[in-house]
């Protein structure tokens, strides 16, 4: 029996009933769990009076404690557990009468008869609480028992089978391996394998063939600048300040540390430490400070007229929200002005954790220049020495100037014995003639400083030439490039509650702490933000593994195992295979945090090689594919689409990291939006296209302007990067297909492919093959051939009869035409191409 | 043979898309997408075409024009007018009407606060006797079709947070407009053209303006596709919307063609419903490629039309002229919100003759586009809106001269129009006190303002929500009371 309420626990989520039926005659009701069933009703729809918000509670009755629950209240008892009869609360959510119902009707709330039973259910069954479930650090499960034992191929599958098998639903067969490498290579690469690498992946016969593949993927230098874009999303990274002006910073260091530490496989706990606290690690290294930069690079305001610590506030509160979301998946930002209405933070623990973020040595205003302080300087070698030769020159400047200025009395001496009368004005004869011990001190002084001004012109040039030599090293210096990294004042300021929020109403002071409601700081760890880190990395955390493991799943199957990422929270979802989370999130601390091993761990899943078509039926019954009855298929994130595109037809430049740069952009975008004539003051207000190699670079280097972003990557859903993003959206719109269509990317794209088919094939029905292999690697099947040759001819017809329109569309994009190939027949192809790059599969992960 | 007959049916299948933007095939496309492509997060049982199943109210305006004026237009030199001011010209602002209220970094440091009397006339418009500055001849007319909000007021006190205050209801980035609000809320009722549309102008007064941020038209947390689409004029209205060169409408739909065929066997393998709404999306952004260009081709607007509105070829007027007019012409073909920014309104110094450009700009136009709603019946049930992110100061910034004097940014009131659409016409709602300085009667936060927005779509502003960080996130935030007064 207990077995069997387990188990139904297990499979409730999806269908209730339909389960319960499924288990047999029993009529008990099947056990309610509180952090399943109960807590996402009770967050919704009674926290908000009634929950951790002491200012905000209701009738001072609190539902999210059991004391809270139980304890005797006005005479009645809100919960008394197995009892319906004496439960005031059960009444008040079943009354008639609506000055007591619950919740009351103004609230806009109202419970479903479902949600009203599994209350009743839970009571009667011993309305037993659980702390929410994420709070509670994972416990490795046992892997559930399974029918077909021979699916799985690791840990993760019998999570998955267990739930399909009680669902009675099948898995789906093994993907096609051609279909499986390229859903791979996409996935950890962003990039399209080559037919070759497809070509050699079919060839091999061995069982470890898939093995092998994947263990080359993620030795590609290009697993870092795929495992990366997630990352700049969550960490906001961009190139320009973003509040007002907008101009331009450079934190392309800290990127390419980013890509370098993936690269490097750097164990994710010491990626943690290195970003929120490299600066403070004993004897930092140049490239442990650079990835402190990861909390600078929130935007920066310099809005003439702002109130600087407004600002300043702004920055401290972007690096408390993103630093939550990404390592804790709370939404702390609720507790900036009032305790968090959901979830066991207060307002002090806020700003506790902000108290961490406060001695930074920085303005509230700032960046007008570039990259606001503090920063590290990387000057180029001819930088280096010039910086020297210039700081040896200052120190000559100065030794002359003091010299000079030792040298004055003895000069001012002998030009009063000269008593030049001729150059000096009557009243400075008369004091010249009044005897040296005789003057008053004012005497003295207007002396000395007549003769300095008019008789000694060596003073003056000497200063000169100090100020000149300073001005140069000033101006050589702004031109250095810099990171702008984390740093500790060595007096730290004074950091208080702020009330509602507000800058300017400090409350009672706080200290740097983790919040009260999760594990303490781990012994010996300092009280700053290394400290911070090494906590958030510490074994006994219930969040940090759990939360950077679903986000991984969320990358290859379209949607985390908690679907909110963002939120692990009382109002966050409740996973869909909460013992896959567990295991998995153990699993990455059992192993080291190694990354590239959780990506391996993934990808070999026998639930990530299904086949991604799916039924009629599995779609009604799964929309989403939560139960993962069958692989993924979904649409490519915008960087990917274009690199693809640039990848198939050969135009892709794959250096890695380095300056962003400015490919294809309609004209006046920015400028329509900034300052017209002060413009010039800033950089990052008019757009530069980039030329030559620089414009088919990977698309994570493309320029990001905050109040601007490149319009086709902000079409395809790319977030804004203002803030923190976890989660993308993916939608489908019009404009979309305009992008594929038309933006000269995707046309010169089509032209070079076009080139490729045909100098690369022999017949015209091996061009298209070729086309499907470089874009879907497969071959396309008679009926698509049949299309695409139909196309062909009727584009080449047209082109023959207007030469003038296919040299038109051949002269898109900067790269030069090849010159051999015949224009109608290029124009044609470049068509034929075009039509590939926009098929819904080539631009879907499949 | 059995290819050459699976080829045929695919060629017949394409009939149902159609090839033009009207008869069967728009159609059947818009019953496949149910106006789901531009406006996105509807459920198919929604009578609203957005995410709200149906309206909280009988709406009065079913579509909103929004005339922004970026910069802070000074409410006192156009529309408050105060004939006392002038005995308190040139003298120290009163520290009771001050009251030690934050201002800007830019004339904190002032050692004096002299108060300006504006240089301009005011005369009185109209059947309810309206004052109206000189400057706004046009508007001066349209007075009775009119209210005039004189008691807005933002705690935000510099340009990017006020600017994004009003346009999202947050001072801080990151929440989504209220064109995206709208868009999510209530979908749009265009097949062919976005549910949000900018179009930027640029001021002619003051080129020294404001930078704007595209965060103003964006969908913040909200599901992308509701993030105001820009609308440029020369060259491509919507970007990327021309074929390239070399390629023909011919050529463009026999490769769409290609492509819908290709999508419909994928579809077929996969049985993914992503492929259909892959192939409505490429279908819809051909009969863009029609419907866009037709929207803003004026050429067939008659001269009077055009002269109304003052339309030339010279652009003096940075462009919004013609937004106006495309405004009206994108509200008639179904556009839920069209969002248009004049910039330049930033009036720190040389005021009188900034501003004299600047209501130059939108004078005639803002007036020609109300009374051409109206002539067309379109005004009852269109909001048009004219306001800035917030006011400007009684006080000098500046040197004050006999001919020249600038003004600072002042949050604590400031002056907005809103016409048609359910709002009482002819009215001014809203009283401050004689400096224009503070509201002393009916207070109109800008929370206020945009739940009385959604109030007259029909929308209560408490029920239209999105949860995100686990949080039911809404335009006003926490607060916000739908002013009454203003509507009929």
């Amino acid at each position: 029996m207990r077995k069997c309420l387990q188990l139904c626990c297990v499979l409730y989520f999806f269908a209730p009933h339909a389960l319960h039926r499924a288990i047999g005659a029993e009529p008990v009701a099947p056990l309610v769990d509180f952090n399943r069933d109960i807590r996402p009703i009770f967050s919704e729809t009674c926290f908000k009076c009634h929950g951790p918000d002491a200012n905000k509670r209701k009738g001072k009755f609190r539902l999210d404690t059991r004391e809270g629950a139980f304890a005797e209240h006005e005479g009645r008892k809100p919960l008394v557990p197995g009892d319906l009869a004496h439960s005031e609360a059960w009444r008040r959510i079943n009354t008639k009468d609506a000055d007591d119902l619950m919740p009351p009707a103004d609230s806009g709330m109202k419970l479903t008869a479902q949600q009203i039973k599994l209350f009743g259910d839970w009571i009667k069954q011993g309305a037993r609480y659980k702390d929410h479930w994420s709070l509670i650090p994972p416990v490795t499960p046992p892997l559930p028992k399974v029918k077909k034992s021979s699916w799985p191929k690791n840990g993760i599958d019998p999570f998955i089978l267990a739930r399909l098998e009680q669902e009675k639903l099948p898995t789906s067969p093994q993907a096609d391996k051609a279909t499986l490498l390229r859903r791979v290579t996409l996935d950890l690469t962003g990039l399209p394998p080559t037919p070759d690498e497809v070509a050699a992946f079919l060839a091999d016969k061995s069982p470890s063939a898939y093995e092998k593949a994947v263990d080359r993927l993620l030795q590609s230098p290009h697993y870092g600048e795929r495992m990366a874009l997630d990352w700049l999303d969550a960490a906001r990274y961009a190139d320009t300040h973003g509040y007002h002006i907008d101009s331009g910073r450079d934190m392309t260091r800290w990127r390419k540390w980013v890509i370098d530490s993936f690269n490097q496989n750097k164990r994710f706990d010491q990626f943690t430490i290195e970003q929120l606290a490299g600066d403070l690690l004993p004897q930092a290294t140049t490239e442990q400070k650079i990835a402190s930069g990861f909390n600078r690079n929130h935007m920066i305001n310099f809005e003439g007229g702002a109130i600087p610590e407004e600002y300043h506030n702004a920055y401290l509160v972007d690096r408390v929200n993103t630093t939550a979301t990404v390592w804790l998946g709370l939404t702390v930002a609720c507790a900036q002005c009032h305790d968090h209405k959901y979830d066991p933070i207060t307002q002090k623990d806020y700003y506790q954790l902000y108290a961490f973020f406060h001695n930074v040595p920085e303005k509230g205003l700032d960046g007008n220049l570039g990259n606001a302080a503090p920063v590290l300087h990387f000057p180029t070698a001819d930088e280096a020495a010039a910086q020297a030769r210039l700081k040896s020159e200052i120190a000559a400047a100065e030794t002359k100037l003091k010299q000079v200025e030792a040298e004055l009395p003895g000069a001012q001496s002998i030009w009063e014995k000269e008593r030049s009368a001729t150059t000096a004005d009557e009243s400075h004869l008369t004091l010249v003639r009044i005897p040296a011990e005789k003057r008053t001190a004012e005497q003295v002084d207007e002396l000395k400083k007549y003769f300095r001004d008019k008789h000694y012109p060596a003073l003056g040039a000497a200063k000169e030439a100090l100020q000149s030599t300073r001005r140069d090293l000033e101006k050589l210096e702004k031109g250095i490039a810099t990171a702008m990294v984390m740093s500790e004042m060595e007096k730290p300021r004074n950091t208080f509650l702020l009330v509602r929020g507000q800058y300017d109403k400090p409350g009672d002071p706080v200290t740097a702490n983790v919040p009260a409601s999760l594990p303490p700081l781990p012994a010996g760890s300092p009280t700053n933000r290394l400290g911070l880190a090494q906590w958030l990395v510490s074994p006994a955390h219930p969040l940090t593994s759990r939360v950077i493991v679903n986000r991984y799943w969320q990358m290859y199957f379209g949607i985390g195992l908690v679907k909110s990422a963002e939120d692990f929270g009382s109002q966050g979802e409740w996973p869909s295979h909460p013992e896959l989370l567990d295991w998995l999130a153990t699993e990455f601390q059992r192993t080291g945090w190694d990354i590239k091993q959780m990506q391996k761990l993934i990808v070999m899943s026998a639930t990530y090689q299904q086949s991604s078509a799916t039924t009629p039926e599995l779609l009604a019954k799964d929309p989403e594919n939560r139960l993962l009855a069958h692989g993924p298929r979904f649409r490519l994130a915008a960087e990917f689409i274009r690199d693809q595109a640039l990848a198939i037809s050969g135009l892709l430049n794959r250096e890695i990291g380095g300056k962003s740069v400015s490919p294809y952009q309609p004209a006046g975008l920015w400028e329509e939006l900034a300052s017209r004539e002060d413009g010039k003051n800033w950089s990052a207000q008019s757009y530069t296209q980039s030329h030559g190699p620089d414009l088919y670079r990977r698309t994570m280097y493309t320029f990001w302007k905050r109040t601007s972003p490149p319009p086709t990557l902000a079409t395809f859903d790319a977030p804004d990067r203002e803030s923190c993003t976890v989660r993308r959206a993916r939608t489908d719109t019009p404009l979309q297909a305009l992008v594929l269509l038309n933006d000269p990317t995707y046309i010169e794209a089509s032209r070079k492919l076009g080139e490729r088919l045909m100098t690369e094939a022999k017949s015209d029905a091996d061009r298209i093959a070729m086309a499907f292999r470089l874009a879907i690697a497969r071959d396309p099947k008679a009926l698509e051939k049949k299309v695409l040759l139909k196309l062909y001819d009727r584009q080449l017809a047209a082109y023959h009869a207007d030469p003038a329109s296919a040299l038109k569309l051949l002269a898109v994009g900067e790269s030069p035409r090849n010159e051999h190939l015949e224009p109608a027949k290029l124009a044609a192809w470049t068509m034929v191409a075009s039509t590939v790059l926009n098929l819904d599969e080539t631009i879907t992960k499949q | 043979m059995n290819l050459e007959r699976e080829y045929q049916s695919l060629l017949t299948r394409r009939q149902f898309f159609g090839r033009t933007t009207t008869g069967i095939g728009s159609l059947a496309l818009a019953s496949l997408l149910n106006g789901k492509l531009f406006a996105g997060a509807g459920d198919p049982a929604s009578k609203t075409g957005g995410v709200l199943p149906e309206l909280h109210f009988a709406p009065k305006a079913k579509r909103v024009i929004y005339l922004f004026m970026s910069g802070g237009p000074s409410h006192i030199d156009l529309f408050d007018y105060k004939p006392n001011l002038r005995a308190h010209h040139k003298q120290e602002l009163p520290a009771s009407i001050r009251m030690g209220q934050r201002i800007t970094g830019m004339t904190s440091g002032q050692s004096s606060f002299p108060c300006v009397a504006p240089m301009f006339e005011f005369t009185q418009h109209g059947k309810s006797g309206t004052w109206i500055s000189e400057l706004l001849p046009h508007t001066a007319k349209i007075v009775d079709d009119i209210a005039i909000v004189k008691s807005l007021n933002t705690e935000a006190i510099n340009h990017d947070p006020a600017t994004t205050f009003i346009q999202t209801g947050h001072q801080q980035p990151g929440r989504p407009s209220l064109g995206a609000w709208l868009s999510y809320g209530i979908g749009t009722e265009s097949q062919q053209l976005p549910a949000f549309i900018v179009m930027i102008s640029q001021g002619s007064g003051n080129k020294t303006d404001q930078p704007i941020f595209s965060r103003l038209w964006g969908s913040g947390f909200l599901p992308s596709q509701h993030q105001g689409v820009r609308f440029r004029s020369g060259g491509d209205p919507v970007l990327y919307l021309s074929n390239p060169p070399g390629v023909d409408a011919k050529a463009r739909r026999s490769m769409l063609d290609s492509v819908a065929q290709l999508n419909r066997m994928a579809e077929k393998s996969f049985g993914d419903p992503e492929i259909n709404t892959r192939i409505a999306q490429y279908e819809m952004a051909y009969q863009m490629q029609t419907s866009a260009p037709e929207l803003t081709d004026l050429s067939k607007e008659p001269k009077q039309v055009l002269d109304m509105y003052g339309i030339d070829d010279k652009g003096t007027d940075g462009g919004f002229a013609r937004n106006c007019l495309l405004a009206r012409r994108m509200v008639e073909r179904g556009v839920r919100f069209v969002q248009l920014m004049h910039r330049g309104w930033d009036q720190h110094s040389s005021l009188p003759k900034q501003i004299r450009g600047q209501c130059k700009d939108i004078d005639q136009p803002a007036a020609a586009l109300v009374k051409d709603l109206k002539a067309r019946g379109l005004l009852d049930d269109t909001l048009v809106i004219w306001g800035g992110e917030f006011g400007r100061t009684v006080y000098s910034q500046g040197a004050l001269t006999a001919d020249n004097y600038g003004r600072d940014h002042h949050g604590r009131c400031f002056t907005m129009w809103m016409a048609g659409g359910g709002i009482k016409p002819g009215i001014s709602y809203g009283e401050t006190d004689d400096f224009c300085y503070n509201v002393v009667k009916d207070p109109v936060h800008i929370h206020d303002f945009n739940a009385t927005i959604l109030r007259t779509m029909g929308i209560d502003h408490t029920r239209l929500t999105f949860k995100f960080q686990g949080r039911h996130f809404r335009l006003t935030d926490v607060h916000g009371e739908v002013v009454k007064g203003l509507l009929v």
